[in-house]
């Protein structure tokens, strides 16, 4: 039984992926292949499975949420460490989950004019906490910084360093000789090496990427088995 | 005291609360993360449920004119859901992986199909047309580009004493693109501290334009 669903496992991956690639990949101008494609309807069969992987995705969003309150809810029943924050959790999902369920009830009367209690909600005060994080993270990263180079000064520390000053620099808007040079060779580094280093590295993610997936479609890559 | 006075002020406080940590971990921080993963938790079953879930109900299971074939495509999700539910299971977890298998085979697929088209051919095109436009800086971005990839090449010979050690040119070419990448992650984090400071600074002017009665 463990082998027969392991093989199944796989012929599902195998069969299901070259389905979608085809669908996905191929045009009306490759001859016999785009032929056999439209012969067999892949394109609109890869259509099918890319909705059904997108419905499964809601569903795990959806049992994840489930999983997430009823862990919070556990430890405020247990009175375990940490229950209040679990309490306020639980307390602002079920307000959401309140405040909409009454909108569209028509419980909430609100003016046409004006946008919805859980618009306001969300762009008031979940659209405020996100700026303020993200905020935040500019203390960490000065601070990141400044630590650089605490444990030891390496040729790969201080081009870092000189890189991320010239680049901070050359955004400052103001005037001066000095000020000009540095902004000209803040333009300069982020059209020549800055856009060389991030183009390779984004072709070498495209690239193990193509690999990563031409061996889960060959069958050589077995990961969802174990 | 409307709806959108009353949130601009617990946005004010929420992010005092976050400020707050600039002091270090404390109960104030703590209690506003609780509310800000609550609401997102809220928002995200909301828009999950109304803009995934009921359209794809509404075509499929709950409409009376679909056939049988379109009410078991609607179910499919619902039981590959829960096939991964179980897969934490001891006795029937492994019926999970069938689940996994189809969701890794359309994943693979597509994420294939968007290297290609979306990265690989795009960035090439580019690069090579790019490399046209002077001679110095050309080549330099064409030698940044190769040897930022040539670094992450990892094959090597074993040599007698059991090291395993990369040929010199790759070597060599190796080292200049590690140069490369440690040049666009100073940017990059240079540009990181700039959106953090644009941000910091909007929600420095929300705070006192609230405090201020603006």
């Amino acid at each position: 039984m463990r082998h027969l669903i392991a093989l199944l496992a796989s012929v599902i991956a195998i069969v299901v992926g070259l389905i979608t690639l085809l669908g996905l990949l191929v045009g009306d101008d490759l001859g016999f292949l785009s032929a056999l494609v439209d012969a067999f309807r892949v394109r609109s069969l890869a259509d099918v499975l890319l909705q059904l992987v997108m419905i499964t995705v809601g569903v795990t969003i959806l049992i994840g949420i489930l999983n997430l309150l009823a862990v919070h809810l556990g430890r405020v029943v247990g009175r375990r460490r940490g229950w209040v924050y679990s309490l306020i959790l639980v307390l602002s999902t079920l307000g959401v989950f309140g405040l909409t369920i009454a909108e569209r009830a028509r419980l909430v009367q609100t003016s046409p004019d004006s946008p919805a209690p859980s618009m306001v909600l969300f762009e008031t005060v979940q659209v405020a906490v996100e700026s303020s994080l993200a905020a935040l993270v500019l203390f960490a990263l000065v601070y990141g910084g400044y630590r650089l180079m605490r444990r030891g000064v390496t040729w790969k520390g201080m081009l870092f360093t000189a890189v991320l000053l010239v680049v901070l620099l050359g955004a400052l808007p103001l005037q001066g000789e000095g000020l000009s040079l540095i902004g000209q060779v803040s333009r300069w580094l982020m059209a020549v090496p800055v856009s060389a280093g991030a183009r390779g590295i984004l072709l070498g993610i495209a690239l193990a990427t193509v690999i990563t997936g031409v061996r889960v479609l060959t069958g050589q890559d077995r990961s969802y088995r174990e | 005291m409307t709806p959108e006075q009353i949130g601009l002020w617990a946005g004010l406080i929420l992010s005092l609360m976050i400020f707050s940590y600039v002091l270090g971990d404390n109960f104030l921080y703590r209690l506003a993360i609780a509310v800000f993963v609550g609401l997102a938790a809220g928002y995200v079953t909301i828009v999950t449920v109304e803009s995934v879930l009921m359209p794809w109900l509404n075509a499929t299971l709950l409409t009376r004119e679909s056939s049988v074939g379109e009410r078991l495509l609607g179910i499919a999700p619902f039981i590959l859901g829960l096939l991964l539910l179980v897969k934490a299971s001891p006795g029937v977890g492994r019926l999970g992986n069938l689940a996994l298998a189809f969701l890794i085979g359309v994943g693979a697929a597509v994420a294939l199909v968007g290297a290609l088209t979306g990265t690989l051919l795009p960035l090439a095109v580019s690069t090579g047309r790019m490399a046209n436009l002077d001679l110095i800086n050309g080549f330099l971005l064409v030698l940044g580009v190769i040897s930022t990839l040539l670094y992450f090449h990892y094959l090597g010979r074993r040599l007698p004493g059991g090291e395993v050690r990369r040929a010199l040119a790759i070597r060599f070419f190796g080292a200049i693109g590690e140069g490369f990448i440690v040049v666009a992650l100073g940017a990059l984090y240079a540009g990181a501290i700039i959106t953090g400071l644009t941000i910091f600074s909007e929600r420095l002017a929300f705070i006192l334009s609230r405090v201020g009665g603006g």
